[in-house]
């Protein structure tokens, strides 16, 4: 067998043996596949409408899919090349079988190539799996038949081998420049970085301004500008003149771009790997030294303290240990960069918002649009909940024991994650309403509600991130990233999701009723607290109800570990 | 069989090995021994190909482990402290794995396999998956893997954590076999008595350096000499790692 086939077969078997002899349930295995399906069907469902909307613009129809595809397959090669590089970190030099393949016979080409596969395995699947349906609903669409799916098949893997090679090649520069432990830190603010400067690009850019053909000098100019790729350079752009020649039954020399995406995929795994030949033991050595020390900083224990202050000794000591354990974990505390530039972004939208050439009272409008608001942000706390709340169980990991067998019960600990993780997302949660409802300038009785219903919300959606994370922990995790995506994290978000639909449809009523008397009226009108204190009711009984059953049925299950 | 010469590995400024040499003859079963953090896990992963000496070579069977690494692997095997085991293999498929890995052929695989599973007491367990072995079971497992391919060297890094005394008994009965059928067996270990026990010759590091070395009669008279001590090897290994203590204390005053 070929040493690449060999060093696969551990993957494979794991794969098999996990599926087969697994402890997970069928039903488990059957709402993943569900899940998995539901969302095939609705991306490929949502794309192909505004495909068809797309369509009707005459003339400009494939020119806007076109500048569609470009979108989205070059989010996808920087997704990859972000995965790639941190998952050839670890494949390369930080995985737990290192020790073992390198006290074995094996070439280094075998395992250069062998790893190579896995990681470009392991950073594709999930962009595969999002491509597929957008594929499909461009295939279906456009009318590309079976040609589309001969070229995806010749064309894919090459996409995906090439920033796979590139991600292998500069891991191995970087770690042969300096310690592995402290790359994946930096590599995670290249990455950052990266995302941020692509997502503001994309933003102010102002993608709207392409339907604005008035911005243009004349019609032709615009229609040619639209059927150009921006980066002539990229592989996307490669990919998509490929595709644009089936689908828009352009007249694109596809031999030319296959082959120079053909060319690349082969020459950049073969540098890759001489690269590899050069460096690689001397990167493994060093990637095996500890980390640095690094300063205490005096004024920041301070702070923890003062902020501690309130909460019970015990609660106060698993709440420092927590907080000192995420703000040293550059991995977890980096990702508030990104959060912060979401916020920018998500608040910017509503200053850009074209509401005063809406047909409907501008009164009228701006609660509709608020009220949208609500159910928004309440899902943008929700995925934060999902990557923060739910693994705060489950980042105990294999020090769990400790807390096991320490003179505290399994209640303190959970209310103690609980109030961690409640009080940045109830701040995050309350700025993002105020200021989107200063931006809206919102009546005076749509703000209250509004700032009512995510402070209850913010329990709500706090209390199913501990209480679901402490139902489904994972204490043996390899990588904190993969708590939030595993199958509790997917149950988490659903009920997360389903808990916000039903408080948001419970205050609709009032805002309903307020709003479409104002439109009737034409004005706008006074405050109607008798309208909003039933729902507000409601929601707080709601939110008690939540609260206690995640948390008691996280408990309960925590206490199921000792038996 | 084994060569060292002047071996050093430094981490930064640190020196975890420093200058070290030994030789080690064919059938010899060679204790290592030293205190925490004395630098014998270092020295051994050097010997592996696993970590790249700073300055030094080591030889085993006459091949370079840098320069001339996959034949120098082909004919040891290693038995980490810390072993790694793929969780959702079976302890058989595993086997298979580190086999074919080693170039044993299909035929003589299967024989052998069977065969190391039946000496270490694993063959009813050999289709379970390896998540559910205990950490005895792992660890017999793991040398299994170690002797698939017969190798001319075993380099062994604390064998008996773990292990309750019946399998300590096996691997210790194990080790004799091989070194009496010619296998050269590079011991590291905290245990004193297990090194007492089987080892022909004895090697003690401390902070990177090897403080003394030879068979169990030269190592009492190297920590008799000075200081007067006798008994068994405990109080031996004690002397001399204090009179190292001492002497850097001396020489840091």
């Amino acid at each position: 067998m070929p040493t690449i086939l060999l060093l696969l077969t551990p993957t494979w078997l794991t794969w098999k043996n996990s599926f087969f002899r697994g402890a997970h349930s069928w039903t488990r295995r059957v709402s993943l596949v569900l899940l998995a399906f539901g969302f095939w069907i609705g991306t490929y469902l949502v794309l192909r409408r505004v495909l068809r909307y797309f369509e009707t613009v005459h003339e400009l129809g494939p020119a806007l899919a076109y500048q569609l595809l470009l979108i989205i397959l070059l989010t996808f090669l920087s997704m990859l090349l972000f995965s790639n590089l941190v998952a050839a970190l670890s494949t390369f030099f930080l995985a737990r079988d290192l020790d073992l393949i390198h006290s074995t016979p094996v070439a280094p080409s075998g395992f250069f190539f062998a790893r190579l596969v896995t990681t470009t395995i392991n950073s594709s699947w999930m962009v595969l799996f999002f491509s597929l349906p957008i594929f499909a609903a461009y295939g279906s669409v456009f009318g590309a038949g079976v040609q589309l799916y001969f070229w995806l098949a010749l064309i894919l893997p090459l996409f995906l081998l090439i920033p796979a090679a590139i991600g292998a090649l500069v891991t191995h520069i970087l770690v042969y420049a300096m310690p592995a432990k402290r790359i994946r830190d930096l590599l995670f603010f290249i990455g950052l970085f990266a995302f941020l400067v692509m997502y503001f690009l994309f933003r102010f850019s102002q993608p709207e301004r392409l339907v604005q053909p008035e911005s243009f000098g004349n019609f032709m100019q615009f229609l040619s500008a639209m059927e150009t790729p921006s980066s002539p350079y990229l592989p996307s752009s490669w990919l998509a003149e490929i595709l644009a020649g089936t689908l828009f039954k352009r007249d694109t020399d596809q031999g030319f771009f296959f082959a120079l995406l053909a060319s690349y995929a082969m020459f950049l795994p073969l540098a890759a790997s001489w690269c590899s030949s050069a460096v690689y033991l001397d990167g493994w050595s060093k990637a095996q030294e500890s980390r640095q020390g690094r300063r205490k900083l005096v004024w920041l224990d301070r702070l923890l303290d003062l902020i501690t202050q309130p909460f019970p000794a015990i609660t106060r000591a698993l709440m420092l240990k927590d907080i000192k354990t995420f703000l040293r974990d550059t991995t977890q505390w980096s990702q508030l960069f990104l959060l912060a530039a979401l916020i920018v972004v998500y608040l910017y939208n509503f200053k850009v918002l074209p509401l005063d050439r809406s047909p409907m009272p501008a009164g009228t409008i701006r609660t509709i649009v608020s009220f949208a608001n609500l159910g928004l942000a309440g899902f943008v706390l929700s995925a934060i909940a999902i990557r923060f709340a739910f693994p705060a169980v489950s980042l105990e990991g294999k020090a769990f024991w400790l807390l096991q067998t320490a003179p505290i019960s399994l209640r303190t600990l959970l209310w103690s994650k609980f109030w961690l993780s409640f009080v940045p997302l109830l701040l995050l949660g309350e700025v993002l309403i105020l200021c989107s409802n200063l931006l809206l300038k919102v009546p005076g009785w749509m703000m209250t509600l509004s700032l009512i219903t995510m402070f209850l919300m913010t329990f709500g959606i706090a209390a199913i991130g501990v209480g679901l994370g402490a139902l489904y922990p994972n204490f043996n995790y390899e990588n904190a990233a993969e708590i939030p995506t595993s199958f509790g994290g997917a149950v988490c978000m659903i009920f997360s999701i389903g808990f916000i639909a039903v408080t948001v449809m419970i205050v609709a009523w009032p805002i309903y009723t307020l709003a479409m008397s104002a439109f009737h009226r034409g004005r706008a009108f006074l405050p109607e607290y008798s309208v909003i204190a039933p729902s507000l009711l409601i929601v707080l009984a709601l939110t008690v109800i939540t609260v206690v059953s995640a948390l008691r049925v996280g408990i309960k299950n925590l206490e199921r570990l000792k038996d | 069989m084994i060569q060292i010469t002047n071996l050093s590995k430094h981490y930064g400024q640190l020196p975890a090995v420093d200058n070290l040499s030994i030789d080690v003859a064919a059938g010899e079963i060679f204790g290592f021994l030293g205190p925490n953090g004395a630098g014998k896990t270092t020295t051994i992963r050097c010997m592996m190909g696993i970590l790249k000496a700073t300055t030094g070579q080591v030889l085993l069977d006459g091949h370079d482990v840098v320069n001339d690494a996959q034949r120098a692997k082909a004919i040891s095997g290693f038995i980490p402290d810390r072993p790694f085991i793929y969780e959702k293999l079976s302890g058989r498929e595993f086997l298979n794995f580190i086999g074919k890995l080693h170039r044993v052929d299909a035929a003589r695989l299967s024989k052998r396999i069977a065969e190391l599973l039946e000496l270490l007491e694993l063959t009813p367990w050999q289709d379970e998956l390896v998540e559910s072995y205990s950490h005895g079971m792992k660890q017999r497992l793991v040398v299994c893997g170690a002797l698939i391919h017969q190798p001319k060297i075993l380099v062994v890094d604390e064998p008996m954590v773990g292990m309750d005394p019946k399998g300590a008994r096996t691997l210790k009965d194990l080790f004799r076999a091989l070194a009496q059928s010619g296998t050269t067996v590079f011991l590291s270990t905290h245990s004193i008595a297990v090194a007492e026990e089987i080892c022909h010759r004895i090697g003690i590091i401390r902070k990177g350096r090897l403080i003394a070395c030879g068979d169990m009669a030269e190592i009492h008279r190297q920590a008799s000499a000075n200081n007067g001590v006798n008994g068994n090897l405990e109080s031996a290994f004690l002397e001399l790692t204090r009179e190292a203590e001492g002497e850097e204390r001396v020489r840091d005053s």
